[in-house]
């Protein structure tokens, strides 16, 4: 299995370049903007409300980017062309990805400021939001490997952004009905526990069962995937 | 001769269709070989199974003395080139940006850009985005494409059916350039005067299986009934049968000063798949 780092690399300019002036998918990016904004101009934020946010940027820029930019390439007949050139679909995989990784970060880092988000312990917060941001990269994939079309993509990511971006809300509910406590294990939800906790002064130690939990979703997230792809692969 | 291709008793069926039967046939290194049939025949599919892109229900293709399935590692890709009904490329980009991509997913130099596109004339379009493009102008983009990286075997599949005939010579002076320059191509196309200029061998496909595969001028002799068609000055057009017997009457008539013109009744390539599949080739 060779791996060329070029034809990673390729694939990523293509993609920026393209996503430079797809309006249609790069404006997703404002929306988590547009919350932060408004969020950032009161006062005393918690740390839920900054993470409703940033789950919000994963599930509607990361996972979304992602799916759309992989249903774009089915539905124009373009990934043909690159299946039949020497790139593998990792080093496609690979390229979109770091698109959506970069694009990610850059959200982040600008909804944190707009917000005024200080965690406590950046260390682990950041490491905390890439791992989370892989599983949302991966979901995107999942999801650009069953959707034909941007549409479907945008049709498909309703789910995604009810569940991850805005399940936090739900989580009062939890106390309720004691079925609903399964919403605890989200990685939306493990993630904002582990912040409040970092904020309550918790070290590496302390969070290491929520950093597992969300790196459980992403190896499930991952597995997924190839099981998809290897049920695609010779379609048509 | 080495071949390059090696079909066997290839078969395709979709769902309870049969599009391919058994079909068998080579492809030598350095030729232009012309892969003809009708709407539906199954042209396409084979370019499909030949590059990767279709598994057969049954039969053998090998590639590079490869079965087709092995192809996919790059170092393959590379000496591949393909272009089918629905090669795409990226609409929001410009020209240039697009065979950027390719320069570098194939390890070619950006400067091989200018010479792809004189090859399809299209030099002064470069900074043109995607979707502004003609539909003639999309299918040059798509081979200056495929031209690229100068591989070993090139799939084309209709390469000039969207083009104007002044486009369309260009483009075929730059297929028989590559050629030239050792590339192999295995051709689809309805254009039989197409397939008469640029293909050394041409293989008729109908009803799943290769019906004829000689090259042109050999059909066209083995389907000739060697007879003339004479044009006389009273507007007759008279059908006289080669040979002695229609001779002495041609004779008759040139010596008398009656002949506005005298053809061979040749068949083109058309009219010999006509005769062999018995439908119109469209
Ligand atoms: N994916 C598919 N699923 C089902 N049937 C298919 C599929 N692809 C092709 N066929 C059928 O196989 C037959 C051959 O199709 P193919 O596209 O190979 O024809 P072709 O010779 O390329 O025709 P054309 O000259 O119009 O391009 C047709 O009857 C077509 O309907
Ligand atoms: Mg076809």
């Amino acid at each position: 299995m060779t791996f060329s780092m070029k034809r990673v690399m390729a694939i990523f300019q293509k993609d920026m370049k393209d996503l430079y002036k797809n309006m249609y998918v790069s404006s997703t990016i404002l929306m988590p903007l547009i919350f932060a904004f408004f969020y950032g101009r009161m006062d005393d934020l918690t740390v839920e409300v900054h993470f409703v946010v940033i789950n919000l940027t994963l599930a509607i820029v990361t996972a979304f980017l992602q799916c759309s930019i992989i249903a774009e390439e089915k539905e124009k007949n373009t990934l043909r062309g690159l299946m039949l050139s020497p790139a593998t679909i990792p080093e496609i995989l690979g390229g979109k990805s770091l698109v959506t990784f970069i694009l990610t970060a850059i959200t982040i880092i600008l909804c944190t400021m707009l917000t005024g988000y200080e965690p406590t312990n950046i260390g682990i917060i950041a490491i905390a939001i890439v791992i989370s941001s892989l599983f949302y990269i991966a979901l995107g994939t999942l999801m650009g490997l069953i959707s034909r079309t941007v549409i479907e993509a945008s049709v498909l990511i309703l789910p995604v952004m009810f569940i991850f971006g805005f399940g936090s809300m739900f989580v009062p509910f939890a106390e309720q009905y004691p079925i609903l406590s399964v919403i605890d294990y989200l990685p939306n939800i493990q993630l904002v526990e582990l912040a409040a906790a970092v904020e309550a002064g918790s070290g590496f130690g302390d969070v290491l069962g929520n950093l597992g939990i969300i790196v459980a979703w992403v190896i499930i997230g991952m597995i997924a995937t190839v099981i998809v792809f290897k049920k695609r692969e010779l379609d048509e | 001769m080495e071949n390059i291709i090696e079909v066997k008793s290839l078969a395709k069926i979709f769902g309870n269709k049969a599009a391919l039967e058994d079909v068998s046939f080579q492809v030598e290194k350095g030729e232009t070989f012309g892969f003809l049939g009708p709407s539906g025949s199954g042209k396409t599919t084979t370019i499909k199974i030949l590059t990767g892109q279709l598994l057969q229900t049954s039969g053998d293709a090998t590639v590079f003395n490869l079965p087709v399935t092995s192809l996919n590692k790059p170092s393959y890709r590379k000496r591949i080139g393909v272009i089918t009904d629905n090669s795409g490329l990226y609409q929001r980009l410009s020209i240039y940006d697009n065979l950027k991509l390719y320069c570098d997913l194939y390890d070619v130099p950006t400067k091989r850009i200018d010479e792809v596109l004189e090859m399809v004339n299209l030099t002064e379009d470069t900074k043109k985005v995607v979707s502004k493009l003609s539909k003639g102008m999309l299918q040059r983009v798509t081979l200056a494409r495929a031209f690229l990286h100068e591989p070993e075997l090139l799939f084309l599949d209709e390469p000039t059916s969207a083009l104007d005939p002044v486009n369309s010579k260009h483009i075929h002076d730059g297929l028989r350039k590559l050629n030239e320059k050792g590339t192999t191509i295995f051709l689809t196309t309805h254009d039989m005067s197409e397939a008469e200029s640029l293909c050394k061998r041409v293989a008729f496909l109908h009803k799943g299986k290769i019906q004829l595969l000689d090259e042109p001028k050999v059909l066209r002799r083995q389907f000739s009934d060697s007879s003339v068609t004479v044009e006389l000055k009273d507007g007759r057009e008279l059908n006289l049968p080669g040979g002695s017997k229609g001779a002495n009457e041609i004779y008759k008539y040139l010596s008398t000063d009656q002949v506005v013109s005298i053809h061979s009744n040749e068949p083109t390539l058309g009219d010999i798949f006509v005769e062999v599949t018995g439908r119109e080739l469209v």
